[in-house]
């Protein structure tokens, strides 16, 4: 046993556990998708579009019917009427959109490189991709139309039929619900445009990146008469997934069953939508009578998903010249590709980007519309900081830009503007719910001495050497509450957990999202080890399966810290109080929960501590000998509780960035990344601090590295990764992650949700302290990414300019 | 098809295979030795199929299976025989990995860098991890291991 | 994803046997794999689709580093990682171990050869510039005979060299090197060690003053693949290698380069790299040598 470990279960909250997934994965014992074997499983290749736009003039499939091994080959036209459209209610959320029809593979026309077209199931995999290069469509090409501005322009080819133009998505976050109020909003905003003593007014840019987890994606489908469809897909949401099945299938409700893996490799968001290939692999697995398995290439992956953040917006800030922020105007461009994704459609990212703008600031007043529009790329899909990454880079900037206009430190413009009080309702009417900013803020200044470091500059800056430091910060999602979640998912936000104590008194857990990686049965397990005095290597997890969990809307939003981990505890608050209840009646004392301590698998009296019985003598008893039970009280020992957050909920971070950078080369070198964050109270603090990293790193090789590029046709060229650069450990820095954490008021146990929406404020913090480094040379950058070879040439501008 | 003798993990396999199977399919499928791990398409870039050939890792994804013939491989299933490696002890201590997709390769690589690398190091430990790509750890816990394997001697 | 079908595979235990299976295929549909961390990529995207792989790792022969009164000669199938450890490939021949100590990663050191790099003569690889550096001569066999052909013959253009169908490179000869000689590599990619954006090659000889009396400089990264740089050698030659000397010498390098602007960079950022890396690498071969 490990010496980390202690038998003091009240220590089990906090600690820095190993975690329980570990010894599997570094043995090699962990089963991914990849990994599941069926007898007489099948393998399918998907044939995909090799054009960004076309009609399907037709689909010659009798070269690959005849290769020995093909089993069978379907084409869009040929499964389509067996089945409903991928536009169903269960996957539209709640938000006046265009909302085109589309079907699990292609049927008429394709609308972006990589659309599945076809599929092919064979008895060997090898043979499957011969198969599919035999498969012979003949388009028709259409005119490509790829970027969002020209896409929302009069007369530009409208990509959906049924749509009456490209604008998928188009709305104000801020005024109230009328377009009167809105109105007269806007012009109160205007009016402190005109009168503010600065502003600042730019077009930012953040190019086509996202997340590409090193597992792509994967189904495997296996239909019997008794049983019906059991679906093994790495999703992020079984339960979901579940009901387009039914839904698109047809289906009866009894007779689909969706599971996770147990172990999947990351996802980041990409695995959240619900997908065409899952209905295709099902189709084909109830034709065929046999098991049939997709795993997904990399090339596919990065064709069909991991793209994000694309988007232009004309954002301007109001200050006056003692370094108020008075108010933010942004109008946003989203390019969504072709916007087909269950769920998502491409631009609920952009949305909860456009209500998470104003950031952890106070304004006055705010104007802040988006407008998504429909392009021949593929389809955004949820990435890991979903909808902040690009509306976090312009505002970070622009308030740097307006520091420098008021002759004020950036890091004091927001010092001063952080909103001091929580909670809080911001311009967007986002809700805050708690937490302390300053405080957070400070605790980040004090890690680095500014005015030291402004000495060095200006004294390195004689020697030729260029030093910068940049700020930044992000209020991000803990969760989704079901108020936010609804529309903007059509899906609840509750958390769910199912608690059943074993008659030897371990526990068996069961919640109803799919982690992938987080360490949810570390952490699980010391969440329940913590309220119930046992041990947590007495606690076993299961997640991601519909037959077996609690309704749960996925993993997502960092909903398991805001709402998972709380539906545990207050599931295992329910299990004490009927331990205790019993207990007492048998001890013939009247007392209540708080007069017990659960402590080192013990129920012990706190008045009189002869009176104890071990926790697994309790469980036995309650759930094996239900007689002489209290009045009204049943026997058995299990229970399911839901979790709700009333009002949306936030965890909060800092990020400051120091570096070195040489002008003549446009290179950097980071030479500190300090952190403050406010993560609420931590389970396992090795967890967090893993969060924090991953996060960081993510957001700087998206900011730097990571490109989804197109040429004018719509041929995407970044598809495996020679051309779509990833950080290496050789490229990224050690990370300094500090806490100034404010328990949250609203979750049973004190946690917040973390890590999803982190990566946003990074491109902001690097890129505010690239232009302070080289603000002789009067550099300003306002595009991502930001490479050597960018940054150099903005150098060699300025000293022209 | 061709008859192919290969030693993995100290066992002495006699199979037979298409000439054009990758060394990673056949640990995996015919083997069913599924630690190993498939992250990139034909690229060799990501290095989730890093595996011990003749002690050296090297990518599967690289290879084909008939290549192996003759020779002695080793899976992240046999870097450890009974007890776990401190090099696996200490991916567990310092919480090393989070999703687990990217550790067998890292795991494999890192062993025998560290064979030749006693004493790395961070800078060498990073450079040594190019050929790994880890989205979820951010590397930090990585190096972190690596460094704390190196002190007790891998 | 996968390798088209592939007919036949056989490993050969010498040259002798390597040619004679070669010539026995049909030689326009097998191909020899040397390490596979070029030719495997090609093979699994189909862009290459052999019906026959004529496997060299048996060919003993022609691996090995072999050193005799200061020439050196390097077998084809010596892989990238036995290079890079070889101490004894110092001061004149340290651009070897330079550029083979920094391709890809350590997992395609292990398995990557010399040979096959030269050979397959991608446009942005950093052995063939190295080899091009150092003027070696590639020694080349087949069954009608053996040929020497100089570096600066061999590579003909991306992806293009003067092997012919039929024919193997057995090893890679560098004449003595003058004393006082020192060469060096370095590239620049986006991410660390990745494929050479630029990469930059010097080898000098000084005499007792300082002075230069032999240098070669070669670039790859640019659109015709590795190549010298004839504006450095001539402004190098018999110059004094002060650092003013290097930088101008590398700037000439870079006005006279025909560069090309990629998603990797744009043509002004590699005459750029070609400016400071050059200045960088000319100023370490040039410290070697005085060593």
């Amino acid at each position: 046993m490990n010496e980390n470990l202690t038998k003091d279960s009240t220590k089990w909250f906090g600690a820095r556990m190993p975690r329980k997934e570990d010894r599997r994965l570094v043995t090699g014992k962990g089963k991914y998708i990849a990994d599941f074997v069926l007898p007489g499983m099948l393998h399918a290749v998907f044939v995909r579009s090799e054009v960004a736009h076309a009609r399907i003039r037709g689909i010659d499939t009798s070269e690959a019917m005849a290769m020995p091994g093909v089993v069978a080959v379907y084409t869009g036209e040929s499964i389509k009427s067996q089945m409903k459209s991928m536009t169903q209610k269960v996957l539209i959320p709640n938000l006046p959109a265009q909302y085109p029809e589309y079907w699990a593979l292609a049927a008429g026309t394709v609308k972006y490189h990589g659309e599945p077209v076809a599929l092919v199931v064979a008895r060997d995999k090898y043979v499957a991709v011969d198969a599919a290069e035999a498969v012979a469509v003949d388009y028709e090409e259409l005119p490509v139309v790829l970027d969002a501005e020209a896409a929302l322009k009069p007369g530009a080819t409208v990509i959906h039929d049924d749509a009456t133009s490209n604008e998928i998505f188009a709305m104000t976050f801020t005024g109230g619900g009328t377009v009167e109020e809105q109105n007269e909003n806007d012009a109160e905003v205007e009016k402190i445009f005109r009168e503010a003593d600065v502003v600042v007014s730019e077009r930012f840019k953040v190019h086509r990146t996202g997340v590409t987890p090193l597992e792509p994606r994967g189904v495997l489908c296996d239909w019997s008469e008794a049983d019906g469809l059991t679906a093994w897909i790495t999703t992020q949401r079984p339960h979901i997934d579940r009901l387009a099945l039914i839904d698109i299938l047809d289906i009866p409700p009894e007779k689909v069953r969706v599971v996770t893996p147990r172990d999947m490799g990351g996802a980041f968001g990409i695995k959240a939508p619900f997908y065409r290939e899952n209905v295709v692999i099902a189709h084909a697995a109830r034709e065929l009578g046999r098991p049939v398995r997709w795993i997904e290439s990399r090339y596919e992956c990065q064709m069909n998903v991991g793209q994000e953040r694309d988007q232009v917006n004309y954002m301007e800030v109001a200050a006056n010249k003692d370094g108020e922020l008075l108010a933010v105007r942004n109008r946003g461009i989203a390019n969504v590709g072709v916007g087909l994704v269950g769920v998502y459609w491409g631009f609920v990212m952009p949305f909860l980007g456009a209500i998470e703008l104003p950031n952890a600031y106070t304004w006055r007043k705010g104007d802040v519309k988006l407008r998504c529009a429909v392009t021949n790329k593929t389809s955004n899909t949820p990435s890991r900081a979903f909808g902040n990454y690009p509306t976090r880079f312009a505002l970070e900037r622009a308030i740097d830009m307006a520091a420098r206009k008021i002759g004020m430190e950036p890091a004091e413009v927001r010092r001063k503007n952080i909103i001091p009080e929580l909670p809080y309702t911001s311009v967007t009417n986002d809700f805050y719910d708690s937490g302390d900013f300053i405080k957070v803020w400070d605790n980040l200044m004090a890690q680095i001495d500014l005015a030291e470091f402004r000495k060095e500059q200006v004294a390195a800056r004689k020697e030729g050497r260029y030093l910068g430091i940049g700020f930044s910060c992000g209020v991000e999602l803990s969760g989704v509450a079901s108020e936010l979640m609804v529309p903007m998912e059509n899906q609840p936000g509750y958390g769910s957990a199912t608690v059943r104590v074993e008659p030897r008194g371990a526990l068996l857990i069961f919640c109803g999202d799919a982690p992938s990686g987080q360490g949810h049965e570390t952490t699980t397990a010391q969440a329940a080890a913590s309220v119930l005095g046992i041990d947590p290597g007495d606690v076993v997890t299961t997640t991601g399966d519909t037959g077996t969990t609690p309704f749960g809307s996925g993993s997502i939003g960092a909903r398991y810290g805001a709402v998972g981990v709380s539906a545990v505890a207050k599931a295992c608050e329910q299990i004490k109080a009927k331990m205790v209840r019993v207990l007492a009646h048998d001890m013939e004392i009247k007392a209540e929960t708080k007069d017990f301590e659960f402590k080192n698998g013990e129920i012990v009296y706190l008045h009189d501590s002869t009176k104890r019985k071990a926790f697994k003598d309790v469980a036995e008893r309650i759930i094996m000998s239900p007689i002489n039970l209290p009045e009204g009280e049943d026997g058995g020992l299990e229970t399911t509780a839901f979790f709700e957050s009333d009002k949306p909920m936030i965890c909060f971070n800092a990020d400051c960035c120091i570096l070195e950078v040489k002008p003549e080369t446009g290179e950097w070198k980071i030479k500190r990344w300090v952190t403050s964050e406010d993560v609420g109270n931590v389970i396992n603090p090795m967890v967090v601090d893993g969060q924090m990293h991953g996060a960081i790193v993510h957001g700087l090789s998206n900011a730097i590295f990571e490109e989804y590029v197109y040429d004018e046709q719509g041929q995407q060229l970044s598809a495996d990764f020679e051309h779509y650069k990833i950080a290496t450990a050789a490229d990224v820095p050690d990370f300094e992650i500090t806490y100034a954490s404010t328990p949250c008021p609203h979750t049973p146990l004190g946690t917040r949700g973390i890590g999803e929406g982190r990566p946003a404020s990074v491109s902001g913090a690097l890129t505010n302290a690239l232009c302070d480094a080289l603000e002789p040379f009067g550099v300003e950058i306002t595009e991502l990414p930001i490479r050597p070879s960018r940054l150099w040439k903005k150098v060699q501008e300025a000293k022209v300019g | 098809m061709k008859t192919i003798t290969v030693t993995v993990n100290g066992v002495a396999y006699e199979e037979t295979v298409p000439e054009r199977m990758l060394l990673v399919d056949f640990l995996r499928e015919q083997l069913v030795l599924t630690g190993t791990h498939v992250g990139c398409t034909y690229e060799g870039v990501c290095g989730a199929c890093t595996i011990h050939l003749d002690g050296e890792a090297v990518k599967s994804c690289l290879m084909l299976a008939v290549q192996a013939d003759g020779h002695s491989i080793t899976t992240i299933e046999g870097l450890a025989a009974d007890e776990l490696t401190p090099l696996q002890q200490a991916f567990i201590d310092n919480h090393g990995l989070q999703c687990g997709f990217c550790t067998a390769g890292v795991l494999m690589n890192m062993s025998e860098f560290l064979e030749k690398n006693p004493n790395p190091s961070d800078d060498d430990i990073r450079h040594g991890l190019i050929g790994n790509l880890c989205r979820c750890t951010g590397y930090v816990h990585i190096v972190k291991a690596v460094r704390a394997a190196a002190a007790v001697g891998q | 994803m996968f390798p088209a079908r592939i007919r036949e595979y056989h490993r050969p235990s010498s040259i002798a046997e390597a040619l004679s299976v070669i010539a026995r295929e049909n030689v326009g549909e097998a191909i020899f794999l040397a390490g596979g961390q070029s030719a495997m990529q090609a093979i699994k995207s189909r862009m290459l689709q052999p019906d026959c792989i004529v496997d060299l790792q048996a060919v003993d022969e022609i691996r090995g580093i072999r050193q005799a009164d200061g020439a050196l000669e390097i077998g084809a199938m010596t892989r990238y990682v036995d290079i890079a450890e070889n101490g004894a490939l110092d001061g004149p021949f340290a651009a070897l171990r330079d550029a083979a100590s920094r391709v890809g990663d350590r997992q395609v050191r292990n398995r990557g050869t010399i040979g096959g790099s030269m050979c397959w003569n991608y446009v942005a690889s950093c052995m063939p510039t190295a080899v091009l550096g150092l003027g070696g001569v590639c020694h080349l066999v087949s069954l009608k005979g053996e040929r020497s052909v100089p570096a600066d013959d061999f590579f003909q253009g991306p992806l293009t060299t003067a092997r012919e169908d039929g024919e193997l490179l057995s090893a890679i000869r560098f004449a003595a090197p003058a004393k006082r000689s020192g060469s060096a590599y370095r590239k620049w990619g986006l991410v660390t060690d990745s494929l050479p954006v630029v990469g930059v090659c010097v080898n000098v000889s000084l005499d007792g003053g300082g002075r230069c009396t032999a240098v070669r400089v070669s670039l790859t990264g640019l659109p015709d693949g590795a190549q010298r740089s004839t504006s450095a050698e001539e402004a190098l030659l018999n110059s004094n290698c002060e650092p003013e000397v290097l930088r101008s010498a590398m700037n000439a390098a870079a006005d006279n380069v025909d560069a090309q602007s990629d998603d990797s960079a744009s043509a002004d950022y590699r005459r750029q790299l070609i400016r400071t890396l050059g200045a960088e690498v000319a100023q370490l071969a040039v410290d070697r040598a005085k060593h």
